[in-house]
């Protein structure tokens, strides 16, 4: 009864995005909408599938440049939080100025980032560090913060060095916290690369995108949202891979 | 020896007299009990004897050593089990070896030889969450016992236990205690669990915490858990009912 349960709830969002599609085909096909205005499901796959080669083509590139921003985020965010967590006084100077950055628009900055750096990868990849950043960041110190005091304490009394206690004993309790803002940018990451390139790019499902656009290609336009979708979800399922084996006990329930 | 000695230890808090002179003693090989009420700065009293904490005025000496201030000489063991969920138990265990220098394959071998004793065989690559509340402990008193053998500060390691676990658990002490005759200071709020377990009892007041009451216990721990009838046991119990202002 139970798994018969739990079977049900899986198979309960397929069914009802499944009505969704069928209602979306049914009444484009019943109203006769022309295809520039709005395409059914089954052409919008159709014509991902005819032009399957060249989507992977820019889809290649964007790949390329949300993991190159992925990666830097990272890093950036760890040595942030490391030093954040270790010196009060740069967490008092940098946490303000990092939650204001948040409320900067990107997509008003980033066309200063093609004057300055070009149509090149590095200002996609600029704009993919700054949508990412802030959710590793933010979660990674909160992580870190969360740890117990007695923890610390318990490993002081037995002379553990700082930097000993900061690899043994926060940056593992850190890491549940830290992988949850992971997936929250794995998936924002291919967003930002996007933005990036309408703006102007040589290629890059953004650059697709804008093409078809503006050629009243609507079924092309759905065909790379449904690129985009694609690429966020398995850049999440990565993610989430990635944290099975990282910290395979974090999914033992507690007694 | 491993003898402990607290003299004169005063400490403020926030501007509120925690500790108001304390001398304590515990010779070598004593299970001494500090019983109070919560909250009346017993583990601020073991912050200061583990060196984590400064007092404002007074000594600890171990040994005969000034160790006021000075952490390394014991480690101590707290209600909650402080097991790190990321690594197994037996990784658990041997961190304060390999905290003290030792290769970890050689400290996780060295820990492994006590697992017997400890009743935690077969469990050594468990994670902690695997396991119960009882086998926790017992992991978290062999980690305490592994950083200072002689030594062992215990700041109510039952208290958040169910009933039945917590005796189980009294008498494994016991036995433990036997095997290896550390000196145990052990903090309590159970007046039952103190006249059990103890040799000699320190009876604390509420804030600012002195020493109310210091009694030894005449009667010798019953085997197995069972019902002290020693004739002694009702008039102790009255007395440090009475100290406790019960």
């Amino acid at each position: 009864m139970k798994k018969f349960r739990s079977t049900a709830d899986s198979v309960v969002p397929f069914v009802f995005i499944g009505l969704l599609l069928a209602g979306w085909e049914y009444t484009v096909k019943l109203k006769s909408i022309p295809e520039w205005i709005l395409p059914g499901p089954v052409q919008i796959v159709r014509t991902l599938i005819d032009n399957a080669p060249l989507i992977a083509k820019h889809a290649q590139s964007t790949l390329i440049e949300c993991l190159a921003g992925f990666a830097v985020a990272i890093l950036f965010s760890f040595i942030v939080a490391f030093l954040m967590d270790e010196i009060s006084l740069f967490r008092k100077a940098v946490y303000p100025l990092i939650v204001a950055s948040q409320t900067i628009p990107i997509v008003s900055v980033a066309p200063l980032f093609i004057i300055w750096f070009g149509y090149g990868i590095l200002p996609k990849i600029i704009v993919v560090v700054l949508v990412c950043f802030f959710p590793i960041a933010i979660s990674l110190l909160s992580g870190l913060a969360a740890v117990d005091n007695d923890y610390l304490e318990l490993f002081r009394s037995m002379q553990a060095s700082k930097l000993k206690i900061f690899r043994m004993v926060k940056l593992p309790l850190a890491m549940p916290s830290f992988f949850a803002g992971l997936r929250i940018s794995a998936a924002y990451s291919v967003m930002g690369a996007v933005i990036g390139e309408w703006l102007g790019a040589k290629q890059g499902l953004g650059t697709y995108m804008t093409l078809a656009q503006r050629s009243f290609q609507v079924d092309r336009v759905f065909a790379a949202i449904l690129a985009v979708t694609l690429l966020s979800a398995a850049l999440f399922a990565l993610v989430s891979i990635i944290e099975r084996i990282v910290i395979p006990w974090n999914r033992l329930n507690d007694k | 020896m491993p003898e402990i000695l607290v003299e004169g230890v005063s400490k403020t808090l926030g501007g509120l007299l925690t500790l108001g002179e304390i001398n304590l003693k515990a010779g070598d090989g004593d299970f001494v009990g500090i019983l109070g009420p919560s909250g009346c700065g017993k583990s601020t009293l073991f912050n200061i004897i583990s060196g984590l904490m400064q007092p404002d005025r007074g000594r600890v000496f171990i040994d005969g050593q000034d160790v006021t201030g000075r952490t390394g000489r014991v480690s101590y063991m707290r209600q909650k089990d402080l097991l790190l969920p990321s690594l197994n138990i037996i990784e658990n265990v041997s961190i304060p070896l390999v905290l003290k220098g030792m290769p970890k394959k050689k400290a996780c071998a060295e820990a492994a030889l006590h697992f017997n004793r400890f009743g935690l065989a077969g469990f050594e690559n468990y994670y902690p969450r695997q396991l119960s509340g009882g086998m926790r402990q017992r992991a978290a008193m062999l980690r305490t016992y592994l950083f200072s053998s002689d030594i062992l500060l215990l700041d109510e390691p039952f208290a958040s236990l169910d009933a039945i676990t917590k005796r189980k658990m009294q008498v494994w002490l016991i036995d433990v205690f036997n095997a290896v005759n550390p000196t145990v200071m052990y903090i309590t709020h159970d007046v039952d669990e103190a006249l059990y377990l103890c040799d000699r009892i320190y009876v604390l007041s509420g804030c600012p915490t002195v020493v109310k009451l210091e009694i030894s216990i005449p009667f010798r721990r019953p085997a197995h858990g069972r019902t002290i009838i020693d004739a002694a046991y009702g008039a102790i119990r009255d007395k440090v009912m009475e100290a406790l202002e019960i």
